[in-house]
């Protein structure tokens, strides 16, 4: 039964994948990307990380996506034509597929040594993920909030327009 | 077995839903001629005209349900909707424009899945809880699916191929994504002095007295305040009602939908008003308990009780935040954005601060 869940949700995160890449208009595939970050939800949930699917979505699909399509309404972005330089973008296709499998490969030589006591605390409620988020991450933690803040005044001050002086 | 008891608790809420979207709908109609000093929809009705004598006595029943305006609204409508025309703007693909009423009736009616109806009971050797999915992250579930409702919105103006659409969309999708800041920190308020995030337990923590457990400290009553006036502006209704204005954008973002496409914007936004409702009521009015009255645990006539405990307060709050969206006036936009940004995020922060330090020195509330 998981397996099957798991291989269709499988399916539809690869389907929509190359949806994102290959829909010509910039609604469809923000929309595919959607439902890209759901079916990850999915599988999150499927794997008894309910927190994980839940942020995931709340953040990603809800928060960040929005504002994506929010921005490609407002500058009403058209369809795009095909590419015409198509020898050169094929060519660049198969490097990329090529680096990617090269990378993938790496990652499936390499044995991941998950600890017991590891997942044990990963598994689970809200509550287990907090504690260990406050007490044996708390440094990667704090620092990453610290990023996020600089990234957030760093947008602040792109954005601020120097107001006119009004003479 | 599972998979059955799992069907009929999805079968029976979803008719939960639809029956607090349909009241809802009825109270709109009828309540806001009642308000504006009208009569209100009281001329279609069912033709009734038995031969058979047990028949006859409901006659009265049915022609109180016609004139007031029950039959008009609930069935006519309906009927009338789905035989209207299908209309598609040109230039949008047919398959988008109806995602869009399709995504803002979907996350509303998904959000019911963490929402327990009645305490728990026991049916042949099984305890059934009436919550679809009972999740460690119930609240959090509730705002994931608000954030996700926002897609439904956007794509309703978008494929609306037309200004006023998209404008509307615009303005909901942005007063949508400001209350939900205020919203969620609103509910974290609420987890930190309930020390839960599951919907069934924080009922059940409030079993005992008045059972209102956060309304004895100001931050609750001030948490109540804020996620009420969020609710309100998160369905887009009452004095929030900028993305449908009528004197500006025509109908805002459902301006190109017509017939059952349109009834289902309705249906959302019902849906919705009701999922406020409930969250209030099961966060500051326990749920349904009743004061001083314990129900007997695990019977099945308890659970009915507390499931009309719970729908009557459910009701009464459905019904107060009509009232108020026929009473007062529209916002200006600038006015909204103040509030939501200016005002009641600062505020929901503040109180977030204070109940923390309620919490941690000390006052727990369960």
């Amino acid at each position: 039964m998981e397996t099957i869940v798991f291989y269709l949700l499988a399916a539809s995160i690869v389907f929509t994948g190359v949806a994102v890449v290959a829909m010509r208009n910039p609604i469809h595939s923000a929309l595919a990307l959607v439902c890209n970050l759901i079916g990850v939800a999915a599988i999150f949930a499927s794997l008894q990380a309910h927190f994980l699917a839940t942020v995931q979505v709340i953040v990603y699909a809800g928060a960040i996506m929005v504002l994506v399509i929010f921005v490609i309404m407002l500058l009403n972005i058209k369809e795009e034509k095909p590419a015409r330089e198509r020898f050169l973008l094929l060519g660049g296709v198969v490097l990329a597929g090529f680096a990617f499998f090269v990378a993938l490969s790496f990652v499936f030589l390499h044995q991941f040594q998950v600890t017991p006591e590891l997942t044990d605390e990963i598994t689970g409620s809200v509550a287990n993920i907090g504690r260990v988020l406050f007490t044996k991450y708390v440094f990667p933690f704090e620092a990453a909030s610290l990023l996020i803040m600089a990234a957030i005044v760093g947008s602040i001050m792109i954005a601020k327009t120097k107001r006119r002086e009004v003479s | 077995m599972q998979i059955a008891i799992l069907v009929a608790k999805a079968f029976i809420i979803q008719q939960v839903i639809l029956g607090l979207a349909s009241f809802c709908t009825w109270v709109e109609r009828k309540g806001s001629a009642l308000i504006q000093d009208r009569i209100g929809a009281n001329r279609a009705g069912v033709y009734w005209n038995p031969k058979n004598p047990l028949l006859k006595i409901f006659t009265p029943i049915v022609k109180v349900f016609g004139v007031l305006g029950v039959v008009n609204t609930l069935l006519n409508d309906a009927i009338k909707a789905l035989l209207k025309e299908d209309f598609v703007p040109e230039g949008t693909s047919t398959f988008m424009h109806a995602l869009g009423p399709f995504m803002a009736v979907l996350p509303v009616f998904l959000a019911y899945c963490v929402i327990p109806m009645a305490p728990d009971f026991e049916v042949a050797g099984y305890t059934i809880r009436m919550q679809i999915a009972s999740l460690n992250t119930g609240v959090l579930f509730i705002l994931a699916m608000g954030s996700i409702a926002v897609y439904g919105v956007v794509l309703a103006g978008w494929t609306g191929n037309n200004k006023f659409s998209l404008l509307g969309a615009l303005r909901a999708s942005a007063q949508m994504i400001s209350y939900e800041l205020a919203m969620g920190i609103a509910f974290a308020t609420l987890i930190l002095s309930y020390g839960t995030l599951d919907l069934y337990e924080i009922i059940e923590v409030q079993k005992s007295g008045w059972g209102i457990n956060p309304l004895y400290y100001p931050t609750g009553i001030l948490s109540f305040i804020i996620l009420f006036i969020v609710g309100m502006a998160e369905t887009k209704r009452g004095p929030f009602d900028m993305p449908e204005s009528e004197s500006e954008l025509v109908a805002g973002y459902f301006t190109e939908y017509s017939g059952m496409k349109f009834l289902l914007f309705w249906l959302g936004e019902f849906a919705e008003i009701a999922l406020f409702a409930i969250i209030l009521t099961i966060f500051f009015f326990g749920g349904w308990h009743i004061p001083f009255v314990e129900l007997p645990e695990g019977v099945w006539w308890a659970a009915l009780v507390g499931h009309g405990v719970l729908m009557t307060k459910v009701v009464f709050f459905c019904v107060l935040q009509i009232v108020i969206r026929w009473t007062l006036p529209r916002f200006r936009y600038d006015h909204l954005m103040n509030l939501g940004w200016k005002g009641l995020l600062p505020l929901s922060l503040f109180n977030l601060m204070i109940t923390a330090a309620i919490v941690l020195w000390g006052m727990n509330l369960s």
